[in-house]
């Protein structure tokens, strides 16, 4: 399959008079084309921070950032200069952000927001702009679109606020979108429709999506692979059917576990014991084993290393669990 | 079971700001006409989207906002009719728990004086008094003594809804208002708080109103549960039974909207058009019928009752309970057409 995005040892440091918070250690990323890979974990866990690493939106200083490549629908952009960047964001690689509200501009209206997006990527005059803005807004399902493009963002709802993101981010067909935590602030039924359309676009656009998130739901729902995140490191990754079927790493069981579900008949919640480690206080060994439950000696001392499991399947856990929840020997 | 709470025909409704002089400003209806009980010792449910009047019914509850019409009754005694001294002694015990643990908390005070707080302006209790209670408090949500002179922002979300938990029994009450208690907290850490909530409502025999979008917590919380739309009620009584048979087309439209892990079954999804309309200009009719997807044309112009369709069940919807006894249009029993209906 070909590879829009080959992210290879990314390290992601913070200064701070604490100490160095180690955000992300060591990740490795795959996303094949139109395929949507999902990064999930608690908040915390250095997922965001990947993710802006690789459209470059981390601010450096204060972030250090060390990676070995990452390669870009078949270009190296590890060392390209922020104009570059400039070129390829928005253009090639577009970001949907969780909260509508705070990542429009107030003061414009919609319309001449995702305007701008074409003149300044496809060099469109303002009315062929607009005209495309219009075709775009129906596209992702907004009543009159003529009439809302007119409209300044407090004059939506939430839901129809996210749908604006999600026109501005295909505006320009990019070949991979990263949305970060696209239906967090979003209720119930306005979540299912925004996931409908935003699974609907992908496959009809051919793009890649990274989509962030910490709600396993959202990603049974719609993702092809998934990679799990604690603290900074890959735990888990597998196709998402075999995530959800056989999950390996205890971690994935907890997180999965703590999903409360309409057709469990019991009265006490399945809890996860502990917190997330502070960044800059992680545990030795793994980093997970002061919350598991089959931790044992090894587990304290050393951390294991991402190991493959069969097929596409990786796991990082000195005992992985089998499908019936008994650690291996 | 002995009623704790009793709300009836409650309505709020506020101003518009602005607007020409002269002019009809308009009225935000955030809650309009609503009945219902709560029992001791159970965990009452409230479910709906965002803009749909939950906060604004629970802060009538506990007196917060003051209800345009209708009368508020907490142990027998009406709220409203209360004077100042009374209603404070009253209000000790009836506490809130807020949905954002971040904004909650005063970022400036250490956690003695944020869960002592309460205690202080009783003023009945000792320095020492209030330290000891505070320990105690502490413990029982899972902190420790150590903790005391922390301040919220060395406190994870997890551990800072627990402060905001001891902040709220600290004066023993016998009623609680959730508000979202952890929709501002990963999904790791919901099960750990909503299982304090449920330890804490055994051993202190508390009462509670659980505010929730998500129907699977509310499933596991609540014995009896209330969803709203747009200010009114449209479907309420035993949580079972609500799960088991709901009948109301939004109470469908939200269960199917309840995304699962499980690949064995592919749940129907039922997927609502459009959004929630302006509280300002509510529907004529049923508040819901530019969204369902089974609305007559009579749903228009005919408000539904809430009509107890079996013992503990309560719906208001015209499919159910067919269209009342009064002058109604021509061909209301015919579906509305579907590009009608879309907001």
């Amino acid at each position: 399959m070909k590879q829009v995005l080959k992210l290879r040892n990314l390290k992601v440091v913070f200064p701070t008079s604490y100490g160095l918070i180690r955000a992300v250690e060591s990740v490795d990323l795959d996303i094949g084309d139109r395929e949507c890979v999902a990064l999930v974990g608690e908040s915390g866990c250095g997922k965001t921070v990947t993710s802006q690493a690789v459209m470059r939106l981390l601010e450096t200083p204060p972030a250090v950032i060390r990676v070995d490549s990452i390669e870009f629908d078949g270009q190296e952009i590890k060392d390209c200069s922020s104009k570059e960047m400039q070129e390829i964001r928005g253009k090639d690689m577009a970001m949907i952000f969780q909260d509508a509200m705070t990542s429009l501009n107030p003061v414009m209206t919609v319309g001449n927001q995702i305007d701008e997006m074409y003149m300044r990527h496809q060099g469109d005059s303002k009315k062929e702009a607009r005209e495309k803005t219009v075709r775009a807004l129906e596209l992702i399902g907004l009543p009159e679109p003529r009439a809302r493009a007119n409209s300044f963002p407090h004059q939506l709802s939430g839901g129809m606020r996210q749908r604006v993101l999600l026109a501005m981010a295909f505006a320009c067909m990019p070949k991979l979108i990263i949305a970060d935590e696209p239906t967090t602030a979003l209720d119930v039924t306005i979540q299912a429709q925004v996931l409908k359309t935003l699974r609907g676009m992908q496959q009809g656009c051919g793009t890649s999506l990274l989509l962030v998130t910490h709600d396993l739901s959202v990603v049974a729902s719609i993702a092809d692979t998934v990679y799990v995140m604690y603290s900074g490191k890959i735990v888990e990754k597998a196709p998402v059917k075999e995530l959800f079927t056989a999950p390996y790493h205890p971690y994935t069981v907890g997180l999965m576990a703590a999903v409360p579900r309409l057709d469990d008949e019991k009265r006490k919640f399945t809890q996860i014991p502990g917190t997330v480690p502070h960044p800059a206080r992680k545990p030795s060994g793994c980093y997970f084993h002061p919350r598991c439950e089959y931790a044992r000696e090894i587990c304290r001392k050393e951390m294991p290393p991402l190991q493959s499991l069969g097929g596409t399947r990786k796991v990082r856990c000195h005992y992985p669990l089998t499908a019936g929840g008994e650690s291996h020997e | 079971m002995s009623e704790i709470l009793a709300l009836s025909n409650v309505s709020v409704h506020f101003p518009v700001k602005g607007g020409l002089p002269f002019f009809r400003r308009g009225v935000i209806q955030a809650v309009s006409d609503v009945s219902l009980t709560v029992n001791q010792g159970e965990t009452f449910g409230i479910v709906g989207e965002s803009g749909c009047g939950k906060t604004t019914l629970a802060n009538a509850m506990i007196g917060m906002v003051k209800p345009t019409a209708g009368q508020v009754f907490f142990k027998g005694v009406d709220l409203n009719g209360l004077a100042t001294d009374e209603f404070k002694k009253m209000r000790r015990q009836m506490q809130m728990i807020f949905q954002d643990p971040y904004s909650s908390l005063n970022p400036r005070f250490n956690v003695y004086q944020i869960v002592s707080e309460p205690m202080f302006i009783r003023g009945e209790d000792s320095e020492e008094e209030m330290k000891a209670r505070v320990v105690e408090l502490l413990q029982l949500v899972g902190l420790s003594a150590d903790d005391l002179y922390r301040h919220p922002s060395d406190f994870s979300g997890g551990q800072r809804q627990r402060l905001g938990i001891a902040r709220a029994i600290s004066l023993n009450p016998s009623f609680l208002v959730c508000d979202e208690p952890v929709s501002a907290l990963d999904v790791s850490i919901h099960a750990q708080i909503l299982n304090l909530l449920v330890e804490l409502q055994e051993q202190l025999n508390l009462t509670y109103v659980f505010i929730s979008h998500n129907l699977a917590d509310v499933k596991k919380m609540c014995d009896r549960m209330a969803v709203m739309y747009l200010g009114k009620i449209m479907e309420s009584g035993g949580s079972d039974k609500i799960f088991k048979k709901p009948l109301h087309p939004y109470t469908q439209a939200l269960l199917a909207a309840v995304l699962d892990t499980s690949f064995d079954e592919r749940r129907e999804q039922i997927v609502l058009q459009g959004d929630i309309p302006s509280p300002i200009n509510p529907p004529a009719g049923c508040r819901f019928w530019q969204r369902c997807p089974q609305a007559m044309q009579g749903c228009k112009t005919v408000p539904p009752d809430l009509v107890e369709v079996e013992e503990d069940h309560f719906v208001a919807c015209h499919l159910v309970n067919g269209f009342p006894d009064v002058p109604l249009p021509e061909g209301f029993e015919d579906p509305v057409p579907k590009q009608d209906s879309q907001v």
